[in-house]
Order: C-alpha cells, then structure tokens, then sequence
C-alpha cells in the first residue's frame, strides 16, 4: 500500500533527527540547513504517502492508530515550516525529533486498511478527524513552546542561564509563537467540533459519547485562552501556564477516555 | 628547518617592558623587517606587534646535514633577533632577556597558530587578534619578507583559525560587562528595533552598554538624569530625547529597557512605584540593569512578575561562567591546532628531496608501463626481441630524461624549497595527492 513513500519518509525524519540531535549537543547549528532539505524531502514522500493511501482506499487515512500518528508527525512539520518560512525562527531543531518520535510510533502500528462501521464511512466524518488532529498538533506545539518558555523565564529570573537552556529562544519569541499557534489552532479546533457533532448528530442522534463531553469542556478551557489572548493584553506566563493546563485536559481526553470507556471514537 | 619565534606577551612580561620592545607602527616593522633581512641574515621574517605582544618570528633555511653545525646555526639565529631587539629599542638584552620566550621549529608553528586563533590571548576567544595576525601577514608580504614557507605557514594560521572559529563555541559567549548585558537582554526581547530604553543617569558602562544596545538595533533612547542640561547632553550624543527626572514614573511605563547608573546613595527605583508601573503597563516585560554601586534599584523588584533584575554583580557572574566556558571551548580548540600544525608539517616535509624524486620516478615508470602495454596489444605479432629492444628503448629514454631533474634537485643550493616546489607542479604531483 505505498508502504515504501511511508519507509522513505522515516528515513529522511532519521536523518535530520540525527544531526538536531548532534546539533543540540554541540550546542552549534552547522547542520541547518541540510536538516531543513532532508525534512522537506520527508514532508514530501509524507504526503505522497497519503494521497496513495487515500486513492486506493477510498477513505481519508486517518481512522488508524497508525494513521493517526502519522498524520499527526506531519502536522507538526507542516506548521514548523510554516514557521520558519513565515517568521524565520529556527525551531526546526527540536521539531524534526518530535514529528521522528510520532512517525516512529506510527511504525509499530499495523498498517493495514482499518475497516470502517457502515455510519462512520462518510467523508465528512474523515474531515472532522483530519481537522481535529490538525488542531490538536498546533496546540501540542503550543504546549511545548510553553514549556520552553516557562523554563527561560525561570532561568532569566533565577539568573542561571548556562548550559542546555542557552538554546532557548528568547521570551518575545516563545510568547509571540505561542501566540500565533492558538491563533490558529483554536478555530481550526473549533471546526473540527462543529463538523464532527453536525454529522454525528444527523448519522446516530444524541449518544452522550463520554469524549465529546470531555472535548467540549478542553474546547471550552481553549475558548477562554483565545480569548483572554485576542481582547485583552493577558498574556506571558499566566498564558503559558494555562496553554500547559488545557493541553493536559486535551491528552486525558484523547488517551484517557479511549483507555477507560468504550466510545466509538476509539482508533481501529 | 629552523623557524624560530622570539617573544614577550601579557603573561611573561610587565607593560613597562612590552611598550619599550613595542614596534607602535607600520613603518617600524617594516623597518625592523628589513633589518632582520638583511643584517641578522634570515630567509623570511614577520614581525608581530600588538598591546599585548611583541613577537618576531623568521625562517633561515639550512642546508647542511651536520647536527652540531645546527645547533650552532639555532643558537646564532636566536642572539641575532635578541642582538636586534636590543639595537632596534636600544635597550640592554640583559635588561629583557628574562621576560622572552623561545619556541623552535614544531612549537613556534603551534604557538603561531594559537596566537591566530586568539587562544594565547588575554581575553580568550576574542577576535580581533585574528585580523591582527592578517594584518601583520600583510605589511611582511608588502616588505618581501615572506616567501615560501611562511605565505604557506601564515595562511594556514589564518585558516586555523577560522577553524576554531566556526568548529568551537570559543566566541559565542559574550565576556564584557555590557556585551554580556545585550546578550541578556535579547533572551527576553527579540527585535530590539521595537524595543525603547531609558538611560539613567551616566557612566563609563552605561555609555558602553547604550552604545553595544545601539549596535544591535534600538532606536527609541530616552535619557535623564538629575539635572536636565547633562540628561540633555547624554541625549544629543545618542540621539536620543531628554526627559525630566520627575516624570520617572511616566517613563518606566512606556520604555522597555532601563539602564541604571547615577552615583544616588539610595535606591531610585523602589519596589513599591514599580508595582505600580508594572500594572499601569499591564505587565509588559521590563529589563532593568543596575550597574551602580551603591545599588540604584531595589533588589526587590527582581520578584515582581516580568520584571528582570540584573545588577552589576550579576552580569559580573554571567561574564565569568562564559569565561569558563571559553576556556572549555579553548581546550577543543587546542586539538584543532594540533591537527593543523601536523598537516604544515606534512606539506613541509613534502618539500624535502627524496621523496620529490621518488615520486616523479614512480609516475615516469608508470607512464612507460602503461604505454609499453598499450603498443605490445596493438603489435601482438612482433617477435620477442623486438619487444624487448623496445621495452629498452622506453626506459633509456625516460632515464635520459629523468636525469637532469634529479640533479638539480639533488643539488643543494638557496631556492632548494623552490626548485622542490616547481617539481611538484610541473610533474603534476600535487593534485594527486589531494
């Protein structure tokens, strides 16, 4: 099933991952630019990877454990680049390990074809997953820059700033990214819900999925950053803290409700 | 071989000496180049001369086999740089003889090129020295007192430190006071274009710190000070506008960086009117750096959210880690230097006779063989003895030919390295070793 553009693409994801690696050790950036062109050609074989699973099977790939991490190492390159090429921070560094780290993880899944149920076969339903793991791979973004910020603000303030920390980048940034990554995350988010209860409710009727609650309730903790963030000026630490908050909720919602209740929007 | 530096620097000798051994300008170091050329008879000089150094290194080619001949030509070689030391400043060689180092051969390559690479230096990692090394290369190449080898031994020092440069963190860290408070101000803020600061009051390191801040992009520079007229003054030197000392309160809200340094007994900032500061900002980030002793800003004020307190003593201890740090990098950088000076000396033992010749035999031979092969396929039906006169025919020809070089070559005369030099291009031995 096009396994090769999947092999492919971790390859050239080792590749890179290997030399940030080497990079944030030596505390140098030599490589950054052939980390940038192997992670390009891996985004790519990535993405031809899902359009030839998409035209042979006829559903969007996204209802597998495999899939799913795929998909999700993909997003989290695509708004990297999106990133760098909007903003030129360099944070490519530590995202080529994170997007290696899921692909990896979606390698030990089986890749075969998940079978849907009969209601689920429906492409909007593949949008709504599509769009929810879209937006769930800006706010994990959102997350990790939090936490980066978190850590150099303590270290400015404690005045240690020596060591693994001096690769941080400064606060504007962090804060500025965190920023723009709920920006869009949010809405994107957002969407996902609406299509996915929209469909839901006209294909099964009103079932009181025990994740759609728990979704709605992260949604709502998401709502009130953005819009804390967008109206007035509360931004900075207090932010970080919350984004670090919300995403916490998102993951027991996302790992946690799967694990402890049967819900039908368990991966296959 | 015999390259030998003679010098003084920071670490052996007091300033009182090193400003009398100092050449202060170009035209003395080309006079003292021209000296060394042609009074204290050697082949190649430069002449290294900086406020921490005075350093002459020169190469006198010597021909003989006989050791006890080498020694004694070494040890001439040395008084006469001492002897024109002592004539060029008119001082006693007694007088700073105990102050000199000597380095031969192996080790002067070495310490040349940790001198490039600004491991040797006072502040270590600090990069001027490279240029000035350049600079020194270039008044010596402008005299013609440079040839073969140190064209060679200077552009590998250069490149050597370029190495350093780019393959350790030697340079990254910054080891003044007021680089090392831009360094900490731009781990809060970004684009310091956007960002304002307030200088208040003056100093020696205040100014330095506004001039570094500048450097790196901060357009908006308010100054004040106690009295008006010297805040005004401050102002117009950096471009900058004045503002009262009353409306302090007013222009901590508005600014982004504050640099502190007025000679007040007590704190100007207290932690008390920031609070209020900080909420009438909404809490936008503020970098306050006090450098005044006694300190001008309530330590306190370090606690208040987004607030980032530096004072003196801690930039002082952000410079000494780094410093530490450098030193760290500085023992990476010692292995760089070794490897560089082992491939000088494999490119100047490519220099040497023997293996020239041997070398140039070797690929005349192959050439024959290669040829002689190519004619005995294409003539398969000739009789043994022919071929064999043939065969004889390629090596007496390639002997005849080989025999002139050889001599020359073998013959020791003054462009030795030269002729060697030549050699290798003309039979085009350099690129394959590549």
């Amino acid at each position: 099933m096009g396994t090769i553009f999947f092999e492919l693409a971790l390859t050239f994801y080792f590749a890179a991952s290997l030399l940030s690696f080497v990079g944030i050790i030596r505390k140098k950036q030599d490589f950054d630019r052939v980390i940038l062109i192997l992670s390009l050609c891996g985004f790519i074989f990535h993405l031809i990877y899902f359009f030839f699973r998409y035209f042979k099977t006829g559903q969007v790939p996204i209802f597998s454990m495999h899939e799913a991490n795929s998909f999700f190492a993909w997003c989290i390159l695509l708004v990297t680049f999106l990133i760098y090429f909007s903003s030129k921070v360099e944070i490519i560094n530590f995202n080529i390990i994170l997007t290696f780290s899921f692909m990896f993880i979606s390698a030990f899944f089986p890749r075969n074809v998940p079978i849907l149920k009969a209601e689920l076969k429906n492409i909007w339903i593949g949008i709504h997953a599509l769009l929810a793991v879209f937006g769930i791979a800006l706010f994990s973004l959102a997350f990790v820059f939090s936490i980066l910020y978190l850590v150099q603000e303590r270290a400015i303030k404690i005045k240690k700033l020596g060591g693994p920390v001096s690769i941080i980048p400064s606060l504007e940034i962090l804060d500025k990214l965190n920023y723009r990554l709920i920006w869009w995350g949010f809405p994107i988010y957002t969407l996902a819900l609406i299509v996915g209860f929209v469909k839901y409710f006209s294909l099964l009727g009103f079932l009181w999925d025990p994740k759609e609650i728990w979704s709605f309730l992260t949604w709502l903790v998401y709502l009130s950053i953005f819009y804390l963030r967008v109206k007035s000026d509360w931004r900075k630490k207090k932010a970080a803290y919350l984004t670090i908050f919300a995403f916490l909720l998102l993951i027991v919602g996302f790992f946690g409700i799967n694990l402890l209740t049967e819900s039908f929007h368990k991966p296959l | 071989m015999n390259l030998i530096v003679v010098g003084l620097n920071h670490k052996t000798a007091p300033v009182e000496i090193r400003e009398r051994l100092a050449f202060n300008n170009k035209e003395l170091i080309r006079e003292g180049l021209r000296y060394l050329l042609n009074r204290c008879g050697v082949h190649e000089a430069l002449i290294f001369s900086t406020c921490n150094r005075v350093e002459v290194y020169s190469y006198k080619s010597i021909s003989s086999c006989s050791l006890t001949y080498m020694e004694e030509e070494e040890n001439h070689l040395e008084n006469s740089i001492k002897k024109f030391l002592s004539d060029f400043h008119k001082m006693e060689i007694e007088d700073f003889e105990k102050y000199l180092y000597i380095y031969r051969d192996r080790e002067a390559v070495e310490h040349l090129f940790k001198v490039s690479a600004s491991l040797d230096s006072m502040v270590i990692g600090e990069p001027q020295i490279t240029g000035q090394v350049k600079e020194a290369f270039e008044i010596a190449l402008s005299e013609k007192a440079t040839s073969l080898i140190f064209n060679h031994l200077m552009n590998r020092a250069l490149f050597t430190a370029k190495r350093v440069r780019k393959e350790t963190r030697i340079g990254e860290n910054p080891v003044s006071v007021s680089y090392a408070a831009v360094g900490l101000i731009k781990k809060v803020f970004d684009d310091l274009s956007t960002k304002s600061v307030l200088l208040l009051g003056a100093g020696e390191m205040a100014e330095l710190a506004i001039r570094n801040l500048i450097g790196s992009g901060v357009k908006d520079i308010y100054v004040t000070n106690r009295t008006y007229e010297r805040a005004e003054e401050l102002a117009k030197l950096f471009k900058g506008k004045a503002t009262s000392f009353e409306k302090l309160k007013e222009s901590l809200i508005q600014v982004d960086i504050v640099l502190c340094s007025t000679a007040a007994p007590n704190y100007v900032i207290e932690e008390k009117v920031l609070r209020e500061v900080m909420s009438l900002r909404k809490y936008k980030p503020i970098f306050l750096i006090d450098i005044s002793v006694p300190r001008n800003i309530d330590p306190n004020c370090n606690n208040i959210d987004n607030v980032y307190l530096y004072n003196i003593d801690d930039l002082q201890d952000v410079v000494d880690s780094n410093m530490l740090e450098r030193k760290k990098e500085a023992e990476k950088a010692l292995q760089i230097v070794n490897e560089e000076t082992d491939k000088f000396f494999q490119w100047l033992n490519s220099l040497s006779t023997v293996p020239v010749i041997v070398s140039i035999r070797n690929k005349a031979e192959q050439i024959r063989q290669e040829e002689f092969e190519k004619f005995r396929v294409k003539f398969k039906n000739l009789s043994p003895e022919i071929l064999n006169s043939v065969e004889y025919l390629t090596y007496s020809i390639i002997n005849k030919i080989m025999h002139e070089p050889t001599v020359a070559l073998k013959n020791n005369c003054e462009m030795k390295e030269t002729l060697i030099l030549a050699a290798r291009r003309l039979f085009g031995l350099e690129n394959e070793e590549e």
